[in-house]
């Protein structure tokens, strides 16, 4: 990798240089490195369009899109040079379609349910039908490892369909196993996680609903 | 600050997933850099992340360092070793120096501090620079 040629320049004004803050100096300086005009080409690739975020009708408030769209692209270029890919944010309640707790030895756990409905995979859905497969989906610091049971109730019975696990941590790591929900009435699908069987534990939950 | 791609994006997703469920909207843009931020120092601070960045550091996205506190590129290992040393404040105004390059005027105004504050801090981070050198040198 090409050094750069003289006093280097933080990301943060390459990131401002690249949204159109005039700095001669800035330019003058990235016309002779080839390093930092690497940088700055970098830059440039990764600037993309968020999706617009849907607030739902029922917590709609007129100003948020004009307050957050602001913040959200200019933090996702100043942090670093990144993609920030959000997708619909959830709103409170039920029908989320994550659940994020924080949990002792750890860290923050997410939890999310995938339906396979004939060969269709979803993160997004909670509704459930008959013949649907549902896996459980944690996301947890790399360095930690994570002890997971889930159960499902329906509000008469609590099973747990899976094999409690020990399992380390990561991007959207699968609970082994899969399983089905069947019947009429609402499910809450919970994950106690723990760094180990008998810690302090935190339960993240999400409802799957007939369809 | 974390010289990785995907712990950066990690970062600012945690960050985002966190406050939209709260619909909180008297944040702005210099507290979303703050929380970015802290939330970056306490990976860099975590022993078993800071292991596992310093790991990929060589190959991670950092090209070159790019700041200098003095005469030394300021690293994750730099980074790192002086989480130990200062508190946040110091830290904040490390990052904002040497990592971002931001003038001490720039910091004072996104700190809310006075710009003889932000002096102070930065002698009392060379001070700390300093006395890790000679640590090292000494083992």
């Amino acid at each position: 990798m090409t050094a750069c040629i003289g006093e280097p320049i933080s990301w943060l004004r390459l990131e401002r240089f690249a949204l159109g803050a005039p700095d001669p100096a800035i330019a003058s300086h990235v016309a002779a490195c080839p390093a930092c005009r690497q940088c700055l080409a970098q830059i440039h690739d990764d600037v993309v369009a968020l999706p617009p975020l849907e607030v739902p009708t029922r917590l709609r408030r007129p100003q948020w899109r004009r307050r957050w769209l602001a913040p959200v692209f200019a933090a996702a270029a100043a942090a670093v040079v990144l993609v920030v890919v959000l997708r619909r944010p959830p709103p409170p309640g039920d029908d989320v379609a994550s659940a994020t707790i924080g949990v002792k030895g750890v860290g923050e756990v997410t939890l999310e349910l995938v339906r396979e409905r004939g060969g269709a995979i979803s993160y997004e859905a909670r509704g459930f039908a008959p013949g649907d497969r549902w896996k459980v989906v944690v996301s947890c610091p790399p360095s930690a490892s994570a002890w997971i049971d889930v159960s499902v109730a329906d509000g008469i019975t609590i099973d747990h369909p899976l094999a409690a696990a020990q399992l380390p941590c990561g991007n959207r790591v699968v609970v082994p196993g899969a399983f089905t929900v069947t019947g009429t009435r609402a499910n809450r699908v919970c994950a106690r996680v723990a760094a180990a069987p008998g810690a302090d534990a935190g339960t993240a939950c999400l409802t799957l609903r007939p369809e | 600050m974390l010289r990785s791609r995907e712990d950066a994006v990690d970062v600012v997703h945690a960050l985002f997933a966190d406050l939209i469920p709260t619909w909180t909207s008297d944040v702005d843009l210099p507290y979303l850099y703050r929380a970015v931020t802290n939330r970056c120092l306490n990976l860099v601070r975590d022993r078993g992340t800071r292991a596992r960045l310093l790991e990929r550091e060589p190959t991670a996205a950092a090209p070159v360092g790019r700041v200098r506190l003095d005469d030394e590129i300021v690293g994750l290992g730099l980074l790192a070793a002086l989480t130990e040393r200062l508190d946040e404040p110091h830290l904040h105004v490390l990052v904002c120096r040497f990592v971002d390059d931001m003038t001490q005027d720039e910091i004072a105004a996104h700190l809310g501090v006075s710009r003889k504050t932000i002096g102070k801090r930065l002698d009392r981070i060379r001070e700390a620079v300093t006395a890790l050198r000679g640590h090292e040198e000494a083992s």
